[in-house]
């Protein structure tokens, strides 16, 4: 009688029933070929476990102990909601001095609660935060960044650019919007669309610095989920090209739309 | 089972699955940050539908099956995002050869990867995540003579591929 390799296989996994588990067996008395087999397959089985084991006793990642707590994602994950992120700015801001307009306060707010988040903006630039809290409760882009956004094309700039500019589309909204990713360990990235004259940020995220994963991005699709999926939301038709940015960028990013 | 079981124990219970949940992340993403991301989309979807988990089924085999969802959902929204940002800037896959990098460093981890991704699923469900046949072939949707015959090519592959690497070494 013969058997299976597949059935071979299923006796090494201990799938079978007693009554094949049985005929297994006595072929494998008969048969050292059989009993081979069998062998090459529970030490294939080890072999692989052996080299997935380590992986069970890694550090667990904050953000998917939080999510598995039913924390809410807004503390679970490296995504800052913007309008969450304003919020907690507000509840937060120093009820002593009311009276003092509110980007003052909010401007040193806004760099506390980016580091609050961990978005990791100061791994970047230690003394200037990238972003201020505008008169609107938005978040607006301010020196290198600001100066990326409005000037940088994404086709010409250098890989040692402090700031890396992928996408620029015009959004539904008729304003023209860019992405962008800052250099440093954590790599924030996020959405800046331009708003009268200023670059307002609609979305950040940050790519955890675990070890060579930016190896693993590509240009568009290397982007946070996050950030493509805000695209996704804003986009209207197709993002612009070498020469509809450059000439974008040359009309101070006003859009002709009404 | 205790059937008055309280959620909070689910929720202890998805912790204690965490680390088989990154891994097989990590096998169907091939990528440790997808992984994670993935992982986090399935805890997520997972408690807002814990009423669709049946108490005698294996929590393991549920998550396995909402995180494989959930990255089928995440290439297909790349794909259109593929699509999407196509001619914005030529795409480097640096990916590919990173991974190859660690080929040569980790044999059982290069074998795998190599595989297609049917069998690599059926591999790493029986051979590293332990399930019986029915279970994984419960989460893969596929009736368990499919599961078998990916497992049967998946070993034989690896087998090969991890023989020859071993002599051209």
């Amino acid at each position: 009688m013969t058997i299976s390799d597949e059935t071979l296989m299923a006796y090494a996994d201990g799938e079978l029933d007693a009554a094949a588990r049985a005929a297994v067996e006595s072929a494998m008395l008969s048969d050292p070929q059989i009993e081979k087999r069998v062998a090459q397959h529970r030490a294939l089985r080890l072999k692989v476990q052996a080299a997935y084991s380590a992986e069970l006793s890694e550090a667990l990642p904050e953000r998917l102990l939080m999510a598995a707590r039913g924390a809410p994602s807004r503390q679970a994950g490296n995504v800052v909601n913007l309008q969450e992120a304003r919020a907690a700015m507000e509840r937060s801001a120093p009820r002593a001095a009311p009276r003092r307009p509110q980007w003052q306060s909010a401007g040193a707010l806004a760099a506390s609660l980016i580091v609050g988040v961990g978005v990791g903006f100061f791994m970047w630039g230690r003394s200037e935060s990238p972003l201020v809290l505008g008169p609107g409760g938005a978040l607006v882009a301010r020196g290198p960044l600001a100066r990326a956004l409005s000037g940088q094309l994404a086709s010409e700039q250098s890989q040692s650019s402090a700031v890396r500019i992928e996408v620029s589309f015009l959004a539904k909204s008729g304003d023209y919007c860019r992405t962008f990713s800052l250099s440093g360990e954590a790599s924030p990235s996020g959405l800046a669309c331009r708003h009268g004259d200023q670059w307002q940020v609609q979305a950040l995220a940050r790519e955890s610095a675990v070890g060579g994963e930016s190896e693993y991005r590509t240009a568009g699709s290397g982007l946070p989920a996050s950030i493509l999926k805000s695209v996704e939301g804003q986009i209207a038709g197709e993002p612009l090209d070498q020469a509809g940015e450059k000439a974008a960028r040359d009309r101070g990013w006003k859009s002709n739309a009404p | 089972m205790n059937t008055s079981e309280t959620p909070q124990t689910v929720h202890e219970q998805i912790v204690a699955l965490l680390p088989r949940l990154r891994r097989f992340a990590r096998n169907l993403t091939r990528n440790p940050h997808d992984a994670d991301d993935v992982v986090q989309i399935a805890i997520e979807r997972a408690l807002t539908r814990l009423d669709q988990w049946h108490r005698d089924a294996r929590l393991d085999s549920w998550m396995f099956k909402i995180v494989r969802n959930a990255w089928i959902d995440e290439l297909r929204s790349r794909a259109r995002r593929d699509k999407l940002f196509v001619g914005a800037e030529a795409g480097e896959h640096i990916g590919a050869d990173s991974m190859a990098r660690e080929a040569d460093l980790l044999s059982v981890q290069s074998a795998m990867a190599r595989l297609p991704e049917d069998q690599r699923e059926a591999v790493s469900l029986v051979l590293i995540e332990g399930l019986p046949y029915r279970e994984a072939a419960e989460v893969l949707d596929v009736p368990i003579g499919t599961l078998t015959s990916r497992l049967a090519r998946g070993r034989e592959a690896l087998q090969a591929l991890l023989g020859t690497e071993g002599e051209s070494l």
